[in-house]
């Protein structure tokens, strides 16, 4: 068993919300990725016995959203996002300026792999840019300064 | 700056008050009396009429009636109907209803609760979009606060009628915004938009018949009830009644959003209640209701805010996010902005999309580094042409549109590039 | 019935059927009225993604793809305007976009529908300059396709079919826009009975079969139409010919057998054909009991004269005549009737058995049993059993199935004649004393009558290259040598294709010029 009793039991929770079981499986993936990071081989097989799925259409689902990941990740999600609105307002020199400050390397990960920084489309906050997004959280109305603050905090 | 709206309006009044977002605070202020009145003193049908009479165009891009879709729900069948609340707010320059959950989730779900009732459905998914996190946290809250207090449940408001809300996030994913994309994604698989017909009032959510509204088109439903279709068309203008919160962006002194009516005019929302362009420069172009609508240059921004009127200069409303660019902006650099954009969220079904999003992100790179030609400018505008009205969404249409808009409007800057071969505006936004 | 109106003419329809369907229906889609497609398959469900099926339909402000558009009274469809010309060139010139241009190198060429619809249907210069999309261009999807990601047009029909046709679901599209891929999960690889068919479903070179891959351009192939002769279904196909050699079966489709699929072993058993065990001379086992190669006279001569020498010792009932279920009808007639003179009345025929499934693959292995049970020949058990008695000592054989019923060549070892005609090498040469080499189904004419009891032709598509004969030839010959009433030593499949068709209910109306492609089952309206 690689997903825990606890997901397990949540997962069952949110089955119980659809008229069909499968209707649950973006809530099922979000608890997995919780847990884990992303889903593998093992846990795709999984989650298809759950959901009375084949694995493969399992990692279909997967591949076609950019919040869920097949390949480990790192511990943080750094997303400055770079759409229009914000790029306006500088958002891809911060961008770019914390790419130097956290030395991410051509995957944007940095070398002990703690932190992923990226960058993302439209995340609706575009009268508060530039910004990003690390993990579950907003950081809005940055400047380089304060935006280099929230990173260095990152555990 | 300001979270809550600068200007408010019925939709907004409250919102500065954070006592307004419990169950408590909110019916303090008459929340869920339009609910009560309608599930015991109206028939489903004669509020269907209402919503019809009022006008309420759907606030989530497309503008069509919303009483209208309402009406499409079959009345005579045994099969369980859903709603569902389109919260997958991932237009680029949208950020309205994130706020209308924030501190208005309550006004969402009574009039979720209403639509249920005048629908005859008997559930509710809300899909919310993945990365609004906090956003989700606040709705859950507030929609186990109002199952709690019977407003949702085996018994609304004691009145027998069931209705139930589910809340599922997205996980990242434009398209998941169009209707039938989310209803693929809401029901577990990847979000490719349906074929249609069949239409989700006949085959939607797990094959039932769906009623699919934005946010914001809920959001607008207690207030009809309680102060009628008369008062609504007040509001606005003839054929676009009511207000609406533009959410405005870009190279403004005061970006943020703006609760105001329909057809207020353009330059107003810019240049009054924005506080026109930041360090005294001037407007160069506007794009008026999220990315996918077509720019309007600042010769044109009299226009009134409203999709009768928009559509004459070949834009359209969309969800009001009103983008602002100066005059240092290099047009042929947004292109590369908004045409990746499509790019990276097509679902892929369509040819014309998929490869035509991809091709037209190559030539605007192209251009834009100065290795394009005057015929580039001519081919953008065929694979843009070759993509309009031919797909099973609107997806490419919104791919197209922006790319014939720029063309349009600020073929210059396309020659400029193509004739220096380098970007002539120094000062415009890095890439 | 609804009428709908397609460039101008009539057209009587079904009702719930959609326009492309309607065209299939009546045979004229790309057989009159042209509307090019992709995603679509007559056999599949619809998928409504390639957008090349666009026409104008009278009324609608857009085009609709006719693949997703029902039919209603009165509708009138054009599929030649500008307007839908403009529609397809635009899907044709954005398909090419990140297409590589592999056709020098793709067994696809030749019979590619991104060949032949941008040839009749798209633009003839490309105008893109960036580079296209790097993929990987040999994966190994599993033991009998070989897939290219670059050469994809995403129509999704592989996908579709397996989830719909063997039901195995093992390819999915990942990703997403045009980094969309498709894939399959690790470990589980594309490994269903009917895994080849999405190489002929597949519309571009993007998935290809390993058994055919780099071995012969399409165009030097004749296709000769055909049925696959690997167990009682049936399932009709085209036998690719060149040099006189069979390269490949491809299904052909038959509504009423097997629609537009084949399973894989009867794909590949056109290997049989040209197989090196193929029986090349007649042989005749000598004083010393070792075979000899002989002229096929000599053979015949032989064995006329062995069995006339048995039956006139031990009368005709210790003869037993057993027939092959992979021989023709018109073969297994004049067998009947050789037997019939000869006054032998044990008989039966041997049919091989195997592993069947609920879709195509049945249990006989063989093209016509239910031909052979037809023309009168039981179950060759009864014949076994009078060998064990002893009863029987004299065989006419047909093919060597019988060493399965009789558990063994030993079982046959004491037998004092046995004439033997076979295509392919057994150990009833070990036992034999005359091997007459026969011809397989696609060297000869004649019919097969499916399990369904639908009779189909078969036609020479290759010569042995040795001298085998059909069956019915051998056995007419054998009838004259003999000296039997009404056997002058000719066979003509046709003649006799036309007594047998007045013979018995079962051949009605089946005679092999009015069998045309797709066969006829008796009971079908003459």
């Amino acid at each position: 068993m690689v997903i825990s009793a606890e997901a397990r039991s949540r997962i069952d929770g949110e089955i119980a919300k659809y008229p069909r079981r499968r209707g649950a499986l973006l809530p099922a993936l979000h608890i997995v990725h919780e847990e884990r990071g992303h889903v593998d081989v093992d846990t795709a097989r999984e989650i298809g016995e759950i959901f009375e799925i084949r694995p493969i259409e399992v990692m279909e689902v997967v591949s076609f959203y950019n919040m869920f990941f097949s390949q480990p990740q790192a511990k943080h999600h750094v997303y400055v996002c770079t759409n229009l609105p914000c790029s306006l307002r500088g958002a891809r020199g911060l961008y770019e300026e914390l790419k130097r400050h956290l030395e991410v390397d051509a995957s944007g990960n940095t070398a002990d792999g703690r932190i992923h920084l990226g960058h993302e489309e439209c995340l609706g906050a575009c009268a508060y840019a530039p910004m990003m997004r690390v993990d579950d959280t907003y950081h809005e109305d940055l400047e380089a300064g304060a935006a280099k603050a929230v990173v260095d905090g990152l555990d | 700056m300001l979270k809550v709206p600068y200007t408010t309006g019925y939709l907004s009044e409250h919102f500065a008050d954070d006592d307004y977002t419990t169950l408590e605070g909110y019916r303090r202020r008459g929340g869920y009396e339009a609910a009560k009145k309608a599930l015991t003193q109206m028939a489903p049908a004669d509020l269907i009429e209402l919503v019809k009479d009022s006008g309420l165009q759907g606030r989530g891009g497309a503008g069509f009636s919303a009483g209208m879709k309402w009406s499409f729900m079959p009345t005579d069948t045994d099969k369980p109907k859903y709603l569902v609340c389109n919260a997958d707010e991932s237009e680029p320059g949208s950020f309205k209803d994130r706020i209308l959950i924030e501190r208005g989730a309550h006004q969402m779900l009574e009039g979720i609760l209403i639509a249920g009732w005048a629908t005859g459905a008997e559930k509710t998914f809300v899909y919310i979009r993945g990365e609004y996190a906090e956003p989700a946290r606040i709705l859950q809250r507030a929609i186990d606060e109002a199952t709690e207090a019977g407003l949702f449940g085996a018994s609304c408001l004691g009145t027998g009628f069931r209705h139930e809300v589910v809340m599922q996030r997205g996980a990242g994913a434009y398209i998941c915004g169009e209707e039938t994309g989310l209803l693929e994604s809401l029901e577990g698989k990847k979000g490719q938009p349906r074929k249609k017909p069949p239409f989700p009032a006949q085959y939607g959510a797990f094959g039932m018949p769906t009623t699919v509204n934005n946010v914001e088109t809920f959001s607008h439903v207690p207030h009809i009830v309680a102060k009628g279709a008369d008062w609504f068309r007040s509001l606005g203008t003839e054929k676009s009644p009511g207000h609406t919160i533009f959410g405005v962006s870009g190279h403004v002194a005061r970006p943020g959003l703006y609760e105001l009516p329909l057809g207020t005019p353009l330059s107003e929302i810019v240049f009054e209640h924005a506080g026109g362009v930041r360090g005294g420069r001037k407007v160069k172009g506007v794009i008026p209701g999220g990315m996918s609508m077509p720019i309007l240059p600042a010769s044109e921004l009299d226009v009134p805010m409203a999709n009768e009127f928009l559509r004459e200069k070949k834009t359209m409303l969309g969800t009001g996010g009103v983008m602002v660019m100066d005059e240092t902006t290099c047009m042929v650099r947004a292109a590369t902005v908004i045409t990746y954009f499509f790019r990276d969220e097509s679902c892929g079904q369509c040819t014309q999309c998929r490869e035509g999003t991809g091709w037209m992100n190559k030539i605007a790179l192209r251009i834009e580094r100065g290795s394009g030609s005057r015929e580039d400018l001519d081919l953008l505008l065929d694979v843009a042409g070759k993509m309009e009205g031919q797909t099973i969404c609107a997806f490419a249409d919104a791919a197209a549109w922006p790319v014939q808009g720029l063309l349009r409007h600020f073929r210059e800057d396309f020659e400029a590039h193509v004739r220096e071969k380098k970007c002539p505006f120094p000062e415009s936004f890095e890439l | 019935m609804p009428t709908i109106t397609v460039d101008g003419n009539e057209l009587e329809v079904e009702e719930g059927r959609t326009v492309l369907q309607a065209l299939d229906d009546a045979g004229l889609l790309m057989n009159g009225v042209d509307v090019p497609h992709y995603c679509w398959h007559p056999k599949l469900s619809i998928d409504g993604s390639c957008r090349l099926c666009q026409v104008e339909i009278e009324g609608m402000p857009k085009l609709q793809i006719a693949c997703n558009t029902p039919v209603t009274d009165g509708m009138v469809v054009n599929t030649t305007n500008d307007r839908v010309q403009t529609a397809r060139q635009g899907v044709m010139e954005l398909l090419l976009v990140n297409h590589p241009l592999d056709c020098p190198i793709c067994d696809q060429a030749g019979e590619c529908k991104l060949q032949d619809y941008a040839y009749e249907y798209g633009v003839t210069q490309a105008r893109t300059q960036e580079p296209r999309r790097a993929l990987k261009k040999n994966v190994d999807l599993g033991p009998t396709i070989v897939f290219d990601q670059e050469r994809c047009i995403l129509c999704r029909r592989c996908v579709r079919f397996c989830r719909e046709v063997p039901e195995t679901g093992e390819l999915v599209v990942q990703g997403r826009g045009d980094h969309s891929v498709i894939e399959t999960f690790e470990g589980v690889p594309l490994d269903n009975d009917y895994s080849m068919n999405v190489a002929d479903i597949c519309p571009v070179g993007a998935l290809t079969t390993k058994d055919f891959r780099f071995k012969i351009r399409v165009w030097f192939l004749q296709d000769v139409p055909g049925v696959c002769t690997g167990c009682a279904r049936g399932c009709n196909v085209h036998l690719g010919v060149a040099n006189n050699k069979v390269y490949r079966y491809v299904p052909r489709r038959n509504d009423a057998v097997n629609e537009t699929w084949i399973c894989d072993e009867g794909r590949m058993s056109y290997k049989r054909i040209g197989a090196e065990d193929r029986l090349p001379r007649a042989l005749l086992r000598g004083e010393l009991g070792v075979p000899e190669a002989v002229s096929f006279d000599d053979a015949i001569t032989a064995a006329a004269q062995k069995l006339l020498r048995l039956r006139e010792a031990k009368g005709a009932g210790a003869i037993a005549g057993v027939a092959s279920a992979h021989a023709t009808n018109e073969d297994l007639f004049v067998f009947r009737r050789l037997l019939d003179a000869l006054g032998v009345e044990v008989s039966g025929v041997a049919v091989p058995r195997g592993r069947s499934d609920d879709r195509l693959i049945h249990a006989e292995k063989a093209a016509n049993a239910a031909g052979a049970r037809a023309l009168g020949f039981g179950d060759a058990g009864a014949v076994a059993e009078r060998i064990r008695s002893g009863a029987v000592e004299g065989l006419i054989v047909l093919g060597h199935d019988l060493l399965e019923t009789v558990g063994g060549v030993e079982a046959l070892s004491g037998l004092d004649t046995i004439v033997a005609l076979d295509s392919h090498a057994s150990d009833l040469q070990r036992v034999a004393h005359v091997l007459l080499p026969t011809r397989v189904a696609a060297e000869k004419h004649g019919s097969l009558t499916n399990c369904d009891g639908r009779v189909q032709k078969v036609e020479p598509a290759v010569e042995p290259g040795f001298d085998a004969r059909a069956e019915g030839a051998v056995l007419a010959e054998l009838g004259a040598a003999l000296g039997l009433p009404g056997f002058d030593g000719r066979f003509d499949p046709f003649e006799v294709s036309k007594a047998l068709a007045e013979s018995a209910p079962a051949f009605a109306g089946a005679a092999l010029d009015a069998l045309g492609d797709t066969g006829v089952a008796p009971g079908d309206p003459v």
